[in-house]
């Protein structure tokens, strides 16, 4: 793929770390911030492709980041995958209101995280295309 | 009472006869010298003065007769008039006494009569003695079930077919703000306010589709708090079984669902915080199953970071085991007199690497000679350590930490203060960094925690030694945090 920048959202360091090895791995340019806000600079600077951000954050929460995506031109059209480590899911109503691509719950596999990632570039892809 | 007959028939035929013949002598004597009646004058003084006898006592005879014949019917006429019909046994003796043939049978009806009375009185008198009881326990039975509502702490409340008060509790009178009192009678509507509605509507509903007990939720203002009340409206039938009435009964389950929200909210946070460092132990994990760590040099950072996410983990489910402990009272605590100088030399040591590492400055200032508090040592030694590592995790490098303890002798208390020129807390979230898995977001990035550290002092301190934590703090400057503690006895400390 051309474009393969992604853009991590994590308080936890070492989750950055390992998600980033795994898609440098296979590719990706990987930009990452510690909470919301910081994100959301990144991302109206740097347009990645797709954002990964986990749920629960100080500063901005992952939801409050989306939102704030959403309201944004050069932003609403990121797709953007949520890590939870909360025991609920998010309703399904509100990820197709924020137009949360996906959602994975931790303890999570990389492996999966790539799969869904490449998923998700493939048919934003297919569309562009169309 | 037949023989007692004959003598007065017969004896009143005598008197009838010897007046008859006295009068017919003396009529015959007046006209002649000698009368014809009875042969000569001394035949005829005997027969007058024999009549004469006869006719006086035939007199008192009758005059004796008809006392007794009035006396009877007197007291018959008493009798009957004052309805004593247990006076039939005196009755019956004295109507038997009376011995008098022509008033026997009267007699007789009257004794049978009045002793049909009186069984039926006396049959009457147990039946109203039964109806007395029925209706004083009847009445003791209200009584007991009025007292028994009104002392009820739930609220309380019957309406009748109409839908106006019947009864209510005092409970009810407070929730509803109402005087029992002066407000029976009233409707339901008139007594319920406008955003009370909704139980109006649910207690109408019950009453008029007749049903079985029902049950449901409702919300209400009390005292201006916002309660929550699980509301049971059972129908009153009566003997025809139709509805005669309307009971709500509200149990105040506030404090319940926020004891539940705060045991849901406790779950989730735990659940998030013991899934993040699973999350990295994971991660890391399959990275090095599938050959992702390409040098030693990166799988030996990948195995250390299992290694302290693992000790995160462990720590952390201590941390929330021995929350719960002290929480639930199962904590076992074992008090002494200890010195607190001594404790704190202790925990001194164990940090002075961690703060050596970091350039940071530990100065003990001068302990003082009695401080002797009555504490379980390894629980204490606990809240020292927390205090301590959290100062020297919050401190940058090159900045001090201040450790000092101070005795009260007015209030019998000693202190410990732990002063540190670390990121410092932001006001308004100074209050709550002894909240449970509560973290100041901006001094993430200068250390991690488990949230449940300073919450564990608290507890340990507060709960389990009757203390007092305290914090003061400034974003840039520093915090100062600890706790103050009640002096062991002086005759305590000399027996040790």
């Amino acid at each position: 793929m051309a474009d393969k920048r992604v853009l991590i959202v994590d308080d936890e360091i070492h989750i950055i770390h390992v998600v980033a090895i795994k898609l440098r791995n296979n590719g990706y340019e990987v930009i990452s911030a510690d909470n919301g806000a910081e994100a959301f600079d990144l991302a109206m600077r740097d347009k990645p492709n797709i954002i990964v951000t986990d749920y629960q954050m100080p500063v901005m929460t992952g939801l409050e980041l989306v939102e704030k995506l959403r309201q944004h031109e050069e932003t609403k059209e990121i797709p953007v995958i949520m890590l939870t480590a909360r025991s609920f899911a998010i309703p399904q109503e509100q990820q197709e209101k924020l137009q949360i691509s996906g959602c994975l719950s931790k303890p999570f596999s990389p492996k999966e995280l790539l799969g869904n990632i490449e998923d998700i570039l493939y048919e934003k892809e297919l569309v562009a295309d169309n | 009472m037949r023989f007692g007959r004959s003598i007065y028939v017969i004896a009143t035929s005598v008197v009838a006869c010897s007046m008859f013949t006295g009068i017919l002598a003396e009529v015959r004597n007046s006209g002649t010298e000698e009368g014809w009646c009875f042969a000569g004058y001394a035949q005829r003084m005997p027969v007058a003065l024999v009549c004469w006898v006869v006719v006086a006592v035939g007199v008192i005879l009758l005059g004796w007769y008809w006392l007794r014949l009035t006396r009877a019917i007197t007291s018959i006429a008493r009798l009957v008039k004052d309805g004593e019909a247990n006076a039939a046994g005196k009755g019956r003796g004295f109507f038997a006494s009376l011995r008098m043939t022509k008033i026997d049978e009267l007699c007789e009806a009257f004794d049978k009569h009045f002793e049909d009375c009186s069984v039926r009185i006396a049959e009457y008198e147990k039946q109203i003695k039964d109806l007395q009881i029925q209706i004083q326990l009847s009445l003791r039975r209200g009584k007991n079930a009025e007292a028994i509502i009104y002392s009820i702490r739930d609220a309380v409340i019957v309406f009748d077919e109409y839908d106006r008060l019947l009864m209510a509790n005092e409970a009810a009178g407070r929730l509803f703000k109402f005087d029992f009192s002066s407000s029976q009678h009233r409707t339901l509507s008139e007594l319920l306010a406008a955003d009370q509605s909704e139980l109006a509507g649910f207690i109408s509903h019950c009453r008029t589709s007749q049903g079985q007990a029902t049950r449901r939720e409702i919300e209400l203002l009390e005292d201006g708090d916002r309660k929550i009340f699980d509301c049971i409206v059972s129908c009153v039938y009566d003997q025809s079984r139709q509805v005669c009435g309307v009971v709500a009964v509200l149990h105040d389950i506030t404090r319940e669902r926020q004891i539940q929200q705060m045991k849901n909210d406790f779950v989730s946070q735990v659940s998030h915080e013991l899934k993040t460092p699973l999350a990295s132990i994971t991660a890391y994990s399959e990275m090095l199953v599938d050959g992702e760590a390409n040098d030693e040099k990166t799988r030996k950072e990948f195995y250390s970071v299992i290694q302290n996410q693992a000790g995160r983990l462990s720590r952390l489910i201590e941390d929330i085991l021995n929350t719960s402990r002290i929480e639930s009272g199962l904590i076992k605590v074992n008090k002494e007199p200890v010195s607190l100088t001594m404790l704190i030399e202790e925990q001194l040591q164990m940090i002075k690497g961690c703060a050596e590492e970091k350039n940071i400055e530990v100065i003990r200032q001068k302990p003082i000679v009695f401080d002797q508090v009555y504490v379980d040592k390894d629980i204490m030694s606990q809240v020292i350590i927390n205090l301590l590592s959290n100062a020297v995790k919050y401190t940058r490098s090159g900045g001090t930490v201040k450790v000092s303890t101070e005795v009260d002798e007015v209030a019998s208390l000693a202190r410990l203060i732990v002063t540190d020129t670390g990121v410092g807390i932001p006001e308004d979230e100074v209050e709550h960094v002894f909240d449970k898995f509560y973290r100041v977001g901006a001094n993430n990035k200068q250390a991690k925690g488990t949230g449940l550290g300073l919450n564990l002092v608290k507890q340990m301190v507060e709960t389990v030694h009757d203390g007092r934590v305290f914090v003061t703090s400034k974003v840039g400057l520093g915090s100062t945090f600890g706790f103050e503690l009640p002096l062991a006895r002086r005759q305590s400390v000399g027996t040790v």
